[in-house]
């Protein structure tokens, strides 16, 4: 137990040292913009967690962001890049928004419908991917990001015509209240159940990773191909659970956002989320629940530097700009861990070249 | 006499450490002119660093380097190279999509107002080849070459570009004995015309026959430097391990089975590297591959294990056909396979001990309860393999990438017959491993082979194959060109059917 939870502290060392290391940056920006940084930081905090209503606007924020960046970490252990967040947060929602609205069950037994035909929605997408890559060698970062452009203007179509809700604003119609995902209460406004939803996906790709014969398998393949092969792993089949199960992830997230925080799905809806989970797998170490982490942190960031544009007039572009500092930093693994000869986890971006191997 | 030359080179006190380990503690190392040096020591001993440190790739924390009584700084392989330090690494650095004369002028082209200069570099390159007997057609593509002409590409580079002190990195590692015998004729060659070598080998007969003296060196220490005419295999093989170390195997006579436990007919996959191959392995016996690198010894053992598709032909285990059968089927059939790429293949080396203790077997219900794998079952199961195959350091938690090759290989050949497989078969048994090791594995195999089981394994290391087999197999472009018993492999027997000189 010891030694797990000093590698965790070392997982965490590199994340927490860049986020350090950007809040002084952006704490420079602040003075050369002639704000005072201490003030500015103030309001970021209070904005995320100084009362009920902040924390609440962190964790709905970090809600969906768990779940994409769950989406990229889950395919990366596999060795994949999974850029198909937001075609697969789409297919999600479109679903939801189609079964929300005509479905019809008892109880909870509705949302879990919906939430499991979501998931499948977005996994199929994923697995397309893992299939195309797998039997066709077509690269799944490019492939992914097509599917992208694809299957949102698809869920766009779909809304427009047979799901159109004839509502003012363009987009279904508001989905029944009993598919609903309720609000979590707490006195934490805007968080639904979709948080828990999180939590237990989290939880659920820990235990599939580290706990099964197909996670073990999953993994190696991530590590090398090649071991993969001699432990009598199918190929295609390892690629489509990656990207697949990847997918699924990707698919709650926005299946929690019409059925918990918007309640229909309009044209346009909304976009990056996808995108936001690889800074999530970022922070998170391309752990699940360091994604919950990472949520939580670009979830606190994104409320907080809304508060600090109504407080200072600060533009909220400051906030995803430290946001993008934050990541850039953690990219760069070595800064923080020269020393360490071990890496705790491999980062994404180094995959790209070694997913070309296969 | 060699020893009146002056010192080409000299290291003087080089020291370096990783993390907390000393990887070269104040080595000191000469060479003098025309003379080649024999550089021994195990896996870890700290020779790849110290010279990695001559060749400007890593910096020592202390020592100095002299190249003809001048104190220099090799900060980059260009100033090593700039000083006349050559090298050429046990993995060759040539790009195979480009000729010969591209390879050796790449990064030092003759120009003529910024232009290659492709006849000059065609002429210099041809004089240096004849001068030394270094045979190679300039044109060909350095993929349609064998492994020795490749050699020889590299070194003909490392001419090309200046060297007068070669360092040479286990290069007869790949190559036949009459390759070896030719390449050792280059380098006297090269000697007696003055330029300096330094042979990084742990074959012992091989310095005895090639080098004027040896430095020997073992945990980052130098322990002796001998005259190789004074010395013996024996004495260099103490001085190496640092404790009385038998060089020979022993090997008691053992009866096969009357039936054979794997039987391979007409095989032939989706690869012109493998041919049609015929052959048996009985119950009792260890059957050896020989053959030079890229004849198809990996692509045979792939294609029984399951791991490449049949096209034609069958293959059995214990009378079963298999031949449709998944890797994973066989295995459970009984067929143990120890690959010969450990850390990529066998083992993940990112992951611990327990967990690759129970790859390739992954999907076992034993390993399970609750339906998920159980932590304490694969952890009971690591401790055992631990034991019972003396892996060092015993901690199931570790990275496989932090052991040393030797007990990555134990944990993994332990891992393989701890199923108490009919069948084990494995790809360079101890390739990287050292001397002791190397005598566990060994042991290993031979007693897998007396409890019956019918062993097969493919080893570039000819010395290997002659000390295990009972019968050898020798591969020459995917065929089987002979079978020689335990009586009759020699070097000369088996080189010559090696190289496809007699079949």
């Amino acid at each position: 137990m010891n030694a797990k939870l000093s590698a965790i502290r070392s997982a965490a060392l590199a994340p927490a040292l860049a986020l350090v290391v950007s809040l002084i940056i952006g704490a420079i920006i602040m003075l050369i913009s002639g704000v005072n940084p201490l003030t500015a930081y103030e309001s970021l905090l209070r904005g995320s967690f100084g009362s009920a209503s902040a924390l609440g606007k962190t964790l709905s924020n970090a809600t969906p962001l768990i779940l994409t960046g769950i989406a990229v970490a889950f395919a990366f252990r596999g060795g994949l890049f999974n850029i198909g967040g937001d075609g697969q947060f789409a297919a999600g929602a479109v679903t939801a928004a189609w079964l929300g609205v005509s479905l019809n069950l008892p109880g909870l037994l509705g949302p879990i419908t919906v939430l499991v035909a979501a998931a499948l929605a977005g996994a199929t997408v994923g697995a397309l991917a893992g299939v195309l890559k797998a039997r066709f060698r077509a690269h799944e970062v490019v492939v992914t990001i097509m599917l992208n452009f694809i299957v949102v203007n698809i869920a766009m179509w779909l809304l427009m015509h047979p799901l159109d809700g004839f509502t003012q604003v363009p987009g279904s119609a508001q989905i029944r209240p009993e598919n609903a995902l309720a609000p979590l209460g707490f006195g934490l406004p805007g968080v639904h159940l979709g948080l828990v939803v999180a939590i237990v996906a989290a939880i659920a790709a820990t235990i599939f990773l580290w706990r099964t014969p197909n996670g073990l398998e999953l993994r190696v393949t991530g590590i090398s191909v090649k071991a993969a092969k001699y432990s009598g792993v199918n190929g295609t089949v390892a690629a489509m659970i990656a990207l697949g199960g990847g997918g699924a992830f990707a698919g709650l997230a926005g299946a929690g956002e019409v059925l918990g925080t918007y309640g229909n799905m309009t044209v346009p809806f909304v976009t990056n989320l996808g995108f936001l989970g690889i800074g999530v797998a970022l922070l998170g170490r391309n752990h699940p629940l360091g994604c919950i982490v990472g949520g939580i942190v670009l979830g606190a960031l994104s409320a907080g530097g809304q508060r600090m544009q109504f407080d200072l007039g600060i533009s909220a572009h400051l906030a995803e700009i430290l946001v993008a500092v934050v990541l850039i930093f953690i990219t760069m693994e070595t800064a923080f861990t020269r020393r360490r000869k071990v890496r705790a986890s491999p980062s994404p971006l180094n995959s790209i070249e070694a997913s070309n191997d296969r | 006499m060699t020893n009146e030359k002056p010192l080409a080179l000299r290291m003087t006190g080089i020291t370096k450490s990783f993390g907390g380990t000393k990887a070269n503690d104040g080595i000191d190392l000469a060479v003098r002119h025309g003379e080649i040096l024999g550089l021994l020591g195990e896996n870890g001993a700290g020779k790849s660093t110290l010279m990695n440190i001559l060749y400007g790739l890593i910096q020592p924390d202390g020592g100095t380097i002299e190249v003809d009584g001048v104190e220099l700084r090799m900060t980059s392989s260009s100033v090593a190279l700039s000083h006349g330090i050559g090298m050429v690494h046990q993995h060759f650095m040539l790009i195979p999509a480009f000729t010969v004369i591209e390879n050796i002028a790449l990064g030092a082209e003759p120009s003529q107002h910024g232009v290659v200069d492709r006849a000059e570099a065609r002429r210099a390159v041809v004089e240096l080849s004849e001068r030394f007997g270094l045979k190679v057609d300039p044109n060909a593509l350095v993929s349609d070459l064998g492994v020795a002409a490749r050699q020889r590409v590299e070194i003909l580079r490392a001419l090309y570009r200046g060297a007068k002190t070669l360092v040479l990195d286990e290069p007869t590692a790949v190559l036949s004995p009459q390759e070896t015998d030719h390449l050792f004729a280059v380098l006297r060659e090269m000697a007696s015309a003055g330029m300096s070598l330094i042979l990084i080998s742990h074959k012992l007969n091989e310095l005895i026959a090639l080098t004027h003296r040896v430095t020997i060196i073992r945990d980052g220490k130098v322990v002796g430097t001998v005259e190789t005419a004074d010395t013996s295999p024996q004495e260099l093989a103490t001085l190496m391990v640092g404790r009385e170390t038998s060089l020979v195997l022993d090997v008691v006579d053992h009866k096969r089975t009357a039936e054979p436990l794997l039987k391979v007919r007409g095989l032939t996959i989706d690869d012109p590297k493998l041919g049609v191959v015929d052959f048996d392995v009985y119950g009792g016996e260890i059957v050896g591959i020989a053959g030079v690198d890229g004849s198809g010894q990996s692509e045979l053992l792939e294609a029984i294990v399951g791991l490449r598709r049949a096209t034609s032909g069958t293959v059995s285990i214990a009378g079963r056909d298999v031949t449709k059968s998944s890797s994973r089927t066989r295995l459970e059939l009984g067929l143990g396979y120890v690959p010969e790429d450990r850390t990529t293949e066998g083992l993940v080396g990112a992951l611990s001990v327990r967990e690759n203790s129970i790859l390739r077997r992954q999907r076992r219900k034993s390993w399970r309860r609750w339906g998920l794998l159980a932590p304490s079952i694969i952890l009971a199961h690591a401790r055992a393999l631990i034991a019972t195959n003396d892996v060092r350091p015993p901690n199931p938690d570790l990275p496989v990438q932090a052991l040393s090759g030797g007990n990555q290989q134990k944990l993994l050949i332990g891992r393989e017959l701890a199923d108490n497989p009919d069948i084990v078969i494995v790809s360079q048994p101890t390739r990287g491993v050292d001397i002791a090791a190397s005598r566990d594995i060994q042991r290993r195999m031979l007693d897998a082979r007396n409890d019956n089981r019918a062993v097969l394994i493919a080893s570039l290391d000819l010395d290997e194959i002659k000390a295990l087999s009972d019968r050898v197999l020798v591969l020459f472009r995917g065929e089987i060109v002979g079978e020689v018993a335990r009586a009759d492999a020699t070097d000369e027997t088996l080189g010559l059917l090696m190289t496809g000189e007699k079949a």
